[in-house]
């Protein structure tokens, strides 16, 4: 599993967003090192103690580093000077909060350095759609092309497409060659790449939602029967 | 007249700079809340406090600059903790153990450290930084060097540049830190890192004098 380092000029903020954090994820957690303030009640940060943190969560996974403003991203260069690990280390461009909330997220799910990182980086793109914010990026919009697959099933779990079930379908979806939007059957406005964790809670689906998964490429049937049948069952709940 | 800056003179020094930055903490803290958070100079005169209550009597001007550096950046909390932190670390390995820097040895030092202020806050000149004070006082330590003149001559030349340096950064528009967010706004105030990195010269100047 990666470790977390949480970079902040704040202890009382990192502290909040890592049990904002912290409520998403189950007794799987992740290792998560936090680095705020410059001691004495500074506001501020310091570059040994987040050499420190990186060292404390240290893993052969590697570290996911998120930070808040201007000297942060400065301490945390200067940290991997001083570090004694030797893992890799990958420091997030993402937002702040909605990054962290998505790499402990990940983190706890297994994922890898790679996917954590990108997923984080995007993190934005919840937020934007609940917004209605025009995407910055179009990776996210509903595909042009024709689809391929379509299936869909009712969401039966109590709580809804939570991280949980959220995280199953990233990961089924990994074992096919498929592209896969899924979208809100009633109101197909609501609709995300069903590889994007964040963009599958940040739809908040409920339960009684009829899910549709549009696919296209290779595996496009087998991927929508597969999270049909994954949906169906409740992902496993 | 000073042959070489030799270990009690580095250490008045860093002192003499400590005193400036504490004398305009006020003005410092001033300048940076008018473009940035406003604590340039209780960051500056919190790091260099510790930097003189742990300096004791340096053995070699590396162990000296290491400890200068690392205090710095546990106990600035800003941006300069990093940025003056690499400053003093690189001066301390490119000066090596040694008692004492002549002036194409003190030279390479402050260079290292200026490479090493660049390398961390990837800020060129005009970028509204300490680097607009740094370059410039570098470009005229080394003329005046170059043209025979000692150490006291030299860093004199380096302090008046630096200052020049300094008061250039009024119209300049912040292109990093947090001031930068303020863009266009951000002109028409000096850079309060431009201005201790001018204290810092000036100080220089006068423990080499």
């Amino acid at each position: 599993m990666i470790g977390i380092v949480v970079v902040s000029h704040s202890p009382a903020l990192a502290d909040a967003v890592v049990a904002l954090a912290l409520q998403m994820t189950g007794d799987n957690r992740p290792k998560i090192a936090i680095a705020a303030g410059a001691g004495d009640d500074v506001i501020g940060t310091d570059a040994v103690r987040v050499a420190e943190a990186i060292d404390e969560v240290a893993s052969p996974d590697g570290v996911l580093v998120f930070m808040d403003l201007g000297s942060a991203v400065l301490s945390t260069t200067m940290a991997l000077e001083f570090r004694e690990s030797t893992n890799e280390v990958r420091l997030s461009s993402a937002p702040f909060v909605e990054g962290i909330v998505a790499g402990v997220v990940l983190a706890a799910a297994g994922a890898s350095l790679d996917d954590a990182d990108r997923e984080a980086s995007s993190a934005m793109t919840a937020k934007n759609a609940q917004l209605g914010t025009p995407e910055p990026a179009p990776a996210d919009a509903a595909p042009q092309q024709p689809a391929e697959a379509v299936a869909e099933a009712t969401l039966v779990n109590e709580v809804g497409l939570h991280a949980r079930p959220a995280s199953l379908i990233v990961s089924k979806l990994g074992e096919f060659d498929a592209k896969v939007v899924l979208s809100d059957a009633d109101d197909p406005t609501r609709s995300t790449q069903a590889g994007s964790l964040l963009g599958l809670m940040g739809l908040g689906l409920g339960k009684g939602t009829r899910l549709r998964f549009t696919a296209t490429g290779p595996d496009a049937a087998a991927a929508v029967e597969a999270l049909r049948a994954l949906t169906a069952d409740g992902f496993g709940e | 007249m000073a042959g070489t800056a030799t270990l009690p003179r580095l250490v008045d020094w860093l002192t003499r700079f400590r005193d400036a930055v504490a004398e305009n903490q006020a003005y410092l803290t001033e300048l940076d809340s008018a473009i940035g958070d406003a604590d340039h100079g209780s960051n500056m005169t919190r790091g260099m406090n510790a930097v003189i209550g742990k300096i004791g009597e340096p053995e070699a001007v590396d162990a000296l600059f290491k400890s200068v550096g690392m205090t710095l950046v546990s106990t600035v909390g800003g941006a300069s903790g990093p940025l003056y932190g690499t400053f003093f670390l690189r001066i301390g390995t490119t000066a090596g153990a040694v008692t004492e820097l002549d002036g194409e040895a003190l030279s390479a030092a402050l260079r290292a450290g200026l490479a090493g202020v660049i390398q961390r806050g990837n800020a060129q000149p005009g970028d509204k930084t300490m680097v607009d004070a740094l370059t410039p006082a570098l470009d005229a330590f080394d003329a005046s060097l170059s043209k025979g003149d000692d150490l006291a001559t030299a860093s004199r030349a380096a302090a008046d540049a630096a200052a020049k340096g300094r008061d250039d950064t009024e119209p300049l528009v912040a292109r990093k830190g947090r001031a930068s967010y303020l863009g266009e706004r951000s002109a028409g105030h000096l850079d309060p890192g431009a201005t201790s990195t001018a204290l810092l010269f000036e100080a220089l100047a006068q423990a080499l004098a």
